[in-house]
């Protein structure tokens, strides 16, 4: 639905004119005129208030009793007192009733000084309790989940927990269970409350009563300072606040900016802050001693080594990994095509696109913002699975549907966590994407070849005239021009709130391409002589064509198709340097040199929202050991290879950027601020080259598997990242090969739900386990990609065998 | 212009007439006097404190070097790691670092306790305020005053330090005295 039209009412709180939107409640009217009213189960992100906890009461002239104001809305002429006796003495009361059961362990409890019934109960409390009777007591302190203990003699039963994981996570989990004073939070059965999003529920919580397991008892309020910074594990580029002690992150909160995270943040971007602070992380260069094993070096050795990248000029490549910022794409270009006169450096590892379609699909008119997800009249997702790919999407397009009508729309191969909540669902097979785009191509102009595709056309078409396309960077890019062609049917095109929005494999990957690291694009999206892509690399590196491999926070082993094939070139390769925090397989057995990568909290740079927001990493930390800033590192490296940037701080980096991209002109970091910039809102968006859509190409009809055979499908579980992997708290949750196979195909192969499966193909076997599921259409099966063993891009070929093992 | 005093100021005499038998007898008769002070203090007896043999003893209240305790029945600390000393302390010379107590390492009574309680005594104005803000009596203020080192790191008592029961070294004023 579009957004609400907005009128303003005038009333009066506390002798202060007051001027509100017709419709907001009176305690957030009340703060616009710096009255404050005390509350706890209030929180507007929670969708519609409950009145639960009655702190907020407050007198309206003409309503004899008091009335909750954070479930009143405002009215015309409306007259609220909240200092008068009849309000304080209610206060007083709920106060002192709430401190009946609730233990004064403040100096334990890890909410202490940060907690508002403390402040509450200092600032609206009488002071002093007439009841003598002993206390409520619970067993404490239980672990709700590996993340969050639970106090349950502090829950005060204001609702937030139980209402985000009823209404904003909808993993319907968090209950209240028995009834009166013995009334406690809980799962239904009391299994643990694992969820994607449930670290959310400490940060809700208004008492001490949920609290971070990670967090518990690490600092103070006051012995923290709190820094402003950008998750960059995800897409979804939440907007964090990084809390540090003694030079330490020890909490990621959620920095609310409503145009990227809603406030919300995932337990990955939650928790993985750990991998900042663990013995696993690289912390000092490493260069492949005489004995051919990794050896910490000197940044003088580990710099003298790489310079031998110097050497071979026309023969050099680079890969890109999706954590990188602008700046240092915008180097690594500078490296590869002045530096080692080379044209091979790809980011967008999922297979080059044309830049003229490259172009069209990121035309500022085209581009829907993560609101629109929220106000639009149809929402398609389209070849991704949110909760995997950008977590915090997820419950953007739940809060759409749940609060403002919008009617969801789902395409996937792989059945999707939003299916319950999507008026039409559709399921193609893997590798399909094209044929299916191609499907409802021609449904929109009329001719549906199934009822499906028929019903899917009429939502987007009838449904109104706010359409966003949610789609993944996985569709393979023959599929593109078909989705252009379907966006510019549903005249998307200069429609605000309307639009295509990428979901890319990659955090920052915009921002990369946008900087100019594409085989075929630079800074800029502006023409250049045509390189090789990730996967033409691979094939002339093991022809001896590239010589020189320069990885940038990727490891090809891990996060590339073709494990084997990269195995190889790889071993062939003369030198290999890398950027990377974590040592995985593929670097500790072929990198040559490995410089230590920045995490976000210690980057200084920018990067670019799949919306076209550009945000900024600012230091919240210094780097740890030997680490040494990546764009310092990358100017050094370019000097080498001849290459005289004159860049001397992370600020010159992105001037020099700015000045090379048209579109980022007039762009500085003082107006990103902590908020973000979207430059196609900006004057300087007419810059950006118009696209070309080539004519969507006649797609082949994807043959079913053979009989006894499935088709292969692969999905990133949200788990798979080597961040998880090295954080303590997360260890229990990572990602395995889970092998997801239809009831149908798993009774047929006699393979029971978490049974050890084998997936074979050409001789590759990987080991599994079998999660039966019954969204998964027959003859597919689907296997996690991205993790650390038994990764999927070992296989190669499209059709596999599951037996069991 | 010369001084005119005028009639209304009368000049008063503050000595003995001048002259050689006066002066004798003026010299003499201060002598006397002086050492009249001198030898109603040698009556007295000596007062200086032969400090460090001798100490001067301190009133209950004074605050010396700080103590932790821990409770006389259970042994287990008072401290709970709750960081409020920290706080309130206005030289910022306290830092606590909390962990958490298990069944297999209970250190205080309470869910947390201090892992690391260090006071920075080169840093601190011993105001008291981490007494007071103690919600346990944790940290009292000692009646030590004798803090003086060779190293300023040698002033940074840790927990154990603190917890030690400290040498009786100062002695306490009693009553009347």
């Amino acid at each position: 639905m579009p957004r609400p039209e907005q009128t303003i009412v005038k009333l009066t709180i506390d002798g202060r004119e007051v001027e509100a939107i017709a419709g907001t409640m009176l305690v957030d009217a009340a703060k616009q005129v710096d009255v404050e009213i005390p509350y706890f189960c209030y929180e507007p992100k929670l969708g519609e208030p409950v009145g639960a906890c009655r702190m907020c009461l407050v007198e309206i002239e003409g309503i004899p009793k008091l009335q909750t104001s954070c479930s009143t809305p405002v009215r015309e002429g409306m007259v609220v007192n909240t200092t008068v006796d009849r309000v304080l003495e209610a206060q007083n009361s709920v106060i002192e009733f709430l401190l009946v059961n609730h233990p004064l362990d403040c100096p334990v409890c890890d909410k202490g000084g940060e907690c508002p019934l403390q402040d509450y109960t200092f600032g609206w409390g009488r002071g002093k309790s007439r009841v003598i009777e002993p206390k409520r007591h619970f067993v404490k302190p239980l672990a709700l989940s590996p993340l969050i203990a639970i106090d349950r003699e502090r829950c005060i039963l204001c609702y937030r927990c139980v209402r985000f994981s009823q209404e904003v996570a909808e993993d319907w989990q968090l209950i209240f269970t028995e009834r009166g004073a013995h009334t406690f939070v809980g799962t239904h059965d009391g299994h643990p409350y694992v969820a994607p999003f449930s670290g959310n529920i400490v940060e809700l919580c208004p008492v001490g009563a949920l609290t971070s397991q990670p967090y518990r008892f690490r600092a103070r309020p006051w012995d923290i300072e709190g820094a402003g910074g950008i998750c960059t594990l995800c897409p979804s580029q939440c907007n964090v606040e990084f809390t540090v002690r003694d030079d330490k992150v020890v909490r990621v909160l959620s920095r609310e900016n409503s145009a990227v995270d809603d406030g919300w943040l995932c337990d990955k971007g939650r928790f993985a802050y750990q991998a900042i602070h663990v013995d696993e992380r690289i912390t000092e260069p490493l260069v492949r001693g005489e004995s051919g094993e990794l050896e910490s070096a000197s940044w003088e050795a580990a710099l003298g080594a790489a310079r031998a990248i110097a050497g071979h000029r026309g023969r050099g490549a680079a890969l890109v990994g999706g954590q990188a910022t602008n700046e240092e794409a915008y180097l690594l270009g500078r490296i590869v095509r002045e530096g080692l006169q080379s044209h091979d450096i790809d980011s967008r590892l999922s297979g080059t696109v044309e830049l003229g379609l490259t172009r069209a699909l990121a035309a500022p008119a085209l581009q829907a913002t993560v609101a629109d997800l929220e106000f639009a009249h149809t929402v398609l997702v389209l070849g991704t699975e949110p909760v995997d790919d950008s977590p915090i999407l997820d419950l953007r397009i739940r809060k759409g549907v749940r609060r403002n009508g919008v009617k969801l729309a789902i395409a996937s191969a792989r059945p999707s966590t939003l299916d319950p909540n999507a008026t039409l669902s559709l399921r193609y097979a893997p590798g399909s994407e094209a044929e299916f785009l191609a499907g409802l191509d021609a449904a929109l102009s009329g001719t549906a070849a199934s009822d499906e595709f028929g019903a899917l056309a009429t939502l987007l078409k009838d449904g109104g005239e706010d359409v966003v396309i949610l789609w993944g960077e996985s569709l393979p890019a023959q599929a593109l021009p078909t989705l252009l062609s379907i966006a510019g049917k549903l005249g998307l095109t200069d429609r605000d709130g309307a639009g295509l929005l990428e979901v890319p494999n990659g955090t920052n990957a915009r921002g990369i391409r946008e900087a100019g690291a594409l085989p075929n694009a630079g800074p800029g999206y502006s023409e250049v002589q045509a390189g090789r892509n990730a996967a033409e690399i691979a094939a002339a590196l093991t022809a001896g064509d590239v010589t020189v491999l320069y990885l940038f926070q990727v490891d090809p082993l891990r996060d590339l198709p073709a494990r084997a094939s990269w195995d190889a070139a790889l071993g062939k390769a003369a030198v290999v340097v890398a950027h990377a925090s974590v040592l995985t397989e593929g670097l500790a057995r072929h990198a040559d040199v490995v410089f230590p990568a920045e995490s976000s909290a210690e980057k200084e740079g920018t990067i670019v929202h799949p919306d076209g927001r550009l945000q900024r990493l600012r230091a919240a930390i210094k780097h740890p050991g030997e680490v040494r800033a990546s764009w310092q590192v990358l100017v050094d490296i370019a000097k080498a290879t001849g290459v005289e940037t004159g860049i001397l701080t992370a600020g010159m980096a992105f001037q020099q950027l700015t000045k090379a991209v048209p579109f980022y002109a007039g762009l500085t970091l003082e107006a990103i601020g902590g908020r973000g910039l979207r430059w196609p809102e900006t004057d300087a968006a007419a810059e950006m080259p118009a696209g070309a859509a080539p004519a969507p190409a006649k797609v082949q009809a994807t043959e079913p598997a053979p009989e006894g055979k499935l088709l292969l499908g692969t999905y990133r579980s949200i788990w798979a990242s080597t961040e998880v992997e090295i954080s303590p708290a997360l260890a229990f949750t990572i990602a395995e090969q889970l092998v997801e196979l239809a009831p149908q195909d798993a009774i047929a192969l006699g393979i029971e739900h978490g049974a050890a499966v084998q997936v074979a193909q050409n001789g590759t076997r990987l080991a599994g386990r079998a999660a039966i599921r019954t969204g998964v259409p027959a003859g597919t099966a689907f296997l996690a990609a991205g993790i650390a063993e038994n990764s999927a891009n070992a296989l190669t070929e499209s059709i596999v065998e599951v037996v069991k093992a | 212009m010369p001084y005119e005093p005028g009639p209304d100021v009368i000049e008063v005499m503050r000595h003995p007439a001048k002259g050689p038998a006066m002066s004798t007898l003026r010299v003499f008769g201060e002598t006397l006097r002086g050492m009249k002070t001198t030898l109603a203090r040698v009556a007295e007896g000596p007062l200086t404190i032969q400090y460090p043999e001798e100490k001067t003893p301190v009133y209950p209240r004074f605050r010396g070097r700080h103590k932790l305790h821990k409770f006389e029945d259970t042994g287990l600390e008072k401290c709970v790691g709750c960081s409020l000393c920290a706080a309130a302390c206005p030289s910022d010379c306290i830092r606590v670092v909390a962990a958490e107590n298990t069944p297999d390492n209970r250190v205080s009574a309470g869910e947390r306790y201090a892992a690391v309680y260090e006071i920075n005594l080169s840093r601190c104005i011993f105001c008291g305020y981490c007494e007071v803000a103690c919600p346990f009596d944790a940290i009292t203020m000692g009646h030590d005053y004798e803090l003086s080192d060779y190293t300023r790191s040698d002033l940074i008592f840790t927990k154990e330090m603190l917890l030690a029961e400290p040498l009786e070294r100062t002695p306490l004023r009693t009553e009347g005295e």
